[in-house]
Formats: C-alpha cells, structure tokens, sequence
C-alpha cells in the first residue's frame, strides 16, 4: 500500500496551500514515529508516521476502527487505563518521547488536553469544572484561579452566556455548552496540545458551528488534532487531513489537498463516498 | 468514470451532467458544420436554422448550471467530483460560446449571400473544417476522459492560429486590389476570427479536462500562431 507523506520528512508537501508554509517549515510540535498498537492479538495500528505543526490543526479522517480514535487516546496515553494494551513506536512531544515508560503521566496530560464525542462536565458547578483540572496541577490564590477559569470560559467562548451562573451545574447547560465547558476545562490547565475527539458529532449545526470557529480561535495558541468523521468539517477546520484505514495512515497532505486532488485512489474513494 | 458512489442517484446525476455536456458538444459541432455549410453554399435558409439552434443551447446551459448548483448544493462533492462538476461548469460555458460563434458564422452568411460571390471564400472553410476537428477531438476526449488526447488538441491550436493569420492577410489583400470586397471581405474577417475563438475554446475545454483527470492545472505556456494583432497596413504596401 502506497503511504503518500507518510514516510516523508515532517516537512510541509511542496504543493504546501500556504505559501507561508513553504518559505518557512512549520515547527513541529507531535513527531508521531513507526507508532503501532495492539491489545490482544489484534493489531489496531500498525506503523503510523507522521508529524503534527505547531498551531494548526490535523483532522484524522476514515471508516470506524481504522485506529483514528486509537491513535489519539496514545497521543495522552489514556489507553494505560486498559490492561493488556500495547504501543510500539515513539511519540516525540517538542522531542521528547512520551511514550518512554518512566515518564511523569501528569506531567504529559497537563501538556495535552482532551476533549471527547459526548460532553463530559463533571457533576458540579461551572466553575468546580474547570477548578478541579486546574487543582491537580497547581494551587494558586482564589483571585488567580478565578481569574483563569474566566479567562478559560472566555477562550473557549462560553463566558458570556456562564458569567451569572458560575455557581449553578454544569449538567444544566446544553449539550453545546457542556462541549464548551469541556474545552474550557481542558485549556483551564494551559495545555500545548488539545485532542479533540469527534468534539461536534452529538451538536446540533448551531452548536458545530460555534465548536468550528472554537477551533479555528484556538488554533493561534495550540497544536490541535481533530478525529471526526464529518468529512466537511474536517475540510472545514483542518490545515493538514490524514487519511487512516484499517490501523495504517493511507495519506497525509495538506487539506485543500486531500479533498480536491488526493494521490492516493482509496482516499479518493473514501471522501467521494465510494466505500465506507 | 471510477466506482460507483454508496448513494446510487448521486451516480445518475453525475452521469446527467455528462450527458448534458456530450449533448452540448455534438450541438456544438452540428451548429458549426451548418454554419459552415452556409456559409459555402450560400444557403440563407440553413443559415436561419443555425441562429435559431442557437436558443437550444442557450436553454441546455441553463439546465446544466442548475443541475451543477444542486449537485454543489445537496452533494458536497468532494475530490474527483468535485472537479466533475467544477470542469462540466467551464466546459459548458465555452460550449455555449462556440455555439454563439457559430450562429454569429450564420448571421453573417446570410448577409454574405447578398452580395456577389467572391473567390476568398473557399479558403475559409479549410479553417472552419480543421476547428470542427477540433471541437470534436476534445469532447471525444472528455468522454473519454482522455488527458493525452485534450493534450493534442491544445497543441494544434497553433495551426488554427496559422490559418486564421494567413486569411487576415489574404482578405486584406482581395480589400486592397478592390475596394467591392470591402463589405463582403470584413465579414469574411469576422467569421475566421470567430472560428478562431472557436479553436480558444476547444483549447479551454482541453485544459478543463486536464485538470479534471489530473487535478492540476495544464501550466505548460501554449504555442501562438496568430501574429494577425500585429499586422498593419501601410500605404507603402496599400499602394502596390
């Protein structure tokens, strides 16, 4: 099987959309390195390569179960909460590998947030939700940590429709909101890298939309990856699209790329809606 | 065209928009060959069904361009669709244009036909035949969804551009020897010039369907054989 970009140098493809991007390479943040995954005998993941910029955003796009979820829950390491699962393979974080067992794990969930499909506020206030993230990593004066749960709510662009009800439950606001909140809550602790996971697929349009222009915000500070299986989101929200099938990275372009003239014939197939 | 799409009526619109532009294409050449014969056999009444053809490609653009809208619009296409739909847009246009040219070839062999015959006229439809060739070239190419052979038409231009600079400088000729060829030669010059654009739009079409196969753009710079724009008329040389 052909793997495009895949096994390239983490450089922009020439045909790069951003002319910026060719003058000067984009840092990158993630180098994901021969990444494999199994848990059993089977193989979810099986030898992904590629690189994540820094302050743009990477959408992983395929068929249920090509590992595109699964890549991401290793990019944080939430799969060592499942025995039995294995990863191979390097992810280096500013070059550091966070895969190597003796690493701190607070210390790379601190650096990388996640967000899931369903909104998942913790059954407290408002302002608990975004507080107790930040508990875990720091103790600062009521001021301070006021002050940084507003300004994760005004990033996250809730603040205005939170501000008179910090004190009520975040189980009391809609699904868009409490998907919001989440965000905030995971950029409360200042993270590097945000990992959204299908964040809009249970929004209604209104509420995707405003999760899209979150992104598109958001993008000026963080390194963000996005699993969807909205195809027009991706193309939407994404600079850089990565194409997964069954556990390998088919093809890795620039976006306008991928979803205009992609090299490879089954990534082609997949986003005309030829197989799924 | 590649494998079919999971959504079967997303196919059937897709092969209605190329039907659409096939439809358009041999209008296309159908119009051309009348205008064309009008024009040789001064035949005014041919010529008249030539300019009221024109109305039913008028009214098949319209349909294509709503037909591409709602595929845009319902669809979302993506990739090689995408370029399906984008390509069929712009072929449908220069279609519709090569058929205004053909019509305007009508007009003017009607006016043509009332004065009497002059000799330059056989060499036009030499230029008009090789046009013909190439309208006809690229849509069996875009029916096929031959690169290569669009590739060949966009090359032969040149020719059609050779042709339409030798006939500027032979009406210009028959005008200077006597002035009677005036009026009858200016529309002479207007249908070469028109068959001329007619072989700019055949290349158009070519180079839409170069990127519809390959999606990029055909960069390469296009041989030009047309030096008519520069040509003057001295009185060194009307004089002669």
């Amino acid at each position: 099987m052909s793997l495009s970009l895949a096994t390239r140098s983490p450089m922009p493809p020439e045909e790069a959309a951003e002319p910026t991007a060719a003058e000067s390479p984009l840092p990158v943040k993630v180098q994901i390195k021969d990444v494999g995954f199994r848990y059993g005998k089977f193989e979810a993941l099986k030898g992904i390569s590629l690189p994540l910029f820094d302050r743009r955003v990477t959408a992983f796009i395929g068929p249920s179960g090509c590992g595109k979820s699964t890549l991401l829950r290793i990019l944080n390491r939430i799969y060592e909460l499942y025995p039995g699962q294995v990863a191979t393979g390097e992810v280096l974080v500013d070059g550091m590998n966070i895969l190597s067992p003796g690493l701190d794990l607070n210390l790379v969930r601190a650096k990388i947030g996640m967000v899931f499909q369903k909104p998942t506020p913790f059954p407290m206030s408002i302002h608990d939700n975004i507080a107790f993230g930040i508990r875990l990593y720091e103790r600062l004066p009521k001021s301070e940590l006021d002050d940084r749960i507003e300004s994760a709510l005004r990033r996250a662009a809730l603040w205005e429709e939170v501000k008179d009800k910090l004190r009520q439950s975040g189980l009391g606001l809609s699904g868009g909101q409490q998907q919001r909140l989440c965000i905030a809550r995971a950029i409360a602790v200042e993270p590097e890298i945000l990992l959204l996971d299908e964040p809009a697929s249970a929004l209604d349009p209104i509420s995707t939309q405003r999760i899209e222009e979150l992104i598109a915000e958001l993008k000026s500070d963080y390194c963000i990856a996005i699993v969807t299986h909205n195809m027009q989101q991706a193309a939407r929200s994404s600079d850089y699209t990565a194409f997964m099938y069954l556990g390998e990275l088919i093809e890795f372009d620039v976006t306008e790329r991928i979803f205009t003239a992609p090299r490879v014939k089954r990534t082609e197939d997949y986003i005309t809606g030829r197989f799924g | 065209m590649a494998a079919e799409h999971i959504i079967k009526s997303y196919d059937e619109e897709l092969n209605r928009l190329n039907k659409m532009i096939v439809e358009m294409g041999g209008l296309a050449e159908s119009q051309l060959a009348a205008a064309i014969d009008a024009v040789a056999k001064r035949d005014s009444e041919l010529a008249g069904r030539v300019v009221e053809g024109d109305a039913q490609v008028d009214e098949l653009e319209r349909e294509l361009d709503n037909l591409a809208i709602r595929l845009l619009a319902l669809r979302q296409p993506m990739a090689r669709d995408l370029r399906e739909i984008f390509a069929a847009l712009k072929i449908g246009s220069d279609l519709e244009r090569i058929c205004d040219y053909a019509a305007n070839v009508a007009k003017r062999a009607i006016a043509l036909a009332q004065t009497p015959p002059i000799q330059p006229v056989h060499a036009l439809p030499r230029m008009a035949t090789l046009a013909l060739h190439q309208v006809k070239d690229v849509i069996d190419a875009y029916v096929e969804r031959d690169a290569d052979k669009a590739l060949e038409v966009w090359r032969r231009d040149e020719e059609l551009d050779e042709m339409y600079s030798s006939l500027f400088r032979e009406f210009l000729t028959y005008m200077m020897e006597d002035p009677r060829n005036i009026g009858p030669c200016t529309h002479l010059l207007f249908m070469a010039k028109n068959i001329e654009r007619i072989g700019d739009h055949a290349t158009n079409i070519a180079e839409n369907l170069y990127f519809l196969v390959h999606g990029k753009a055909l960069t390469e710079v296009r041989p030009k054989g047309d030096k008519s724009s520069l040509e003057v008329v001295t009185s060194d040389r009307a004089a002669r």
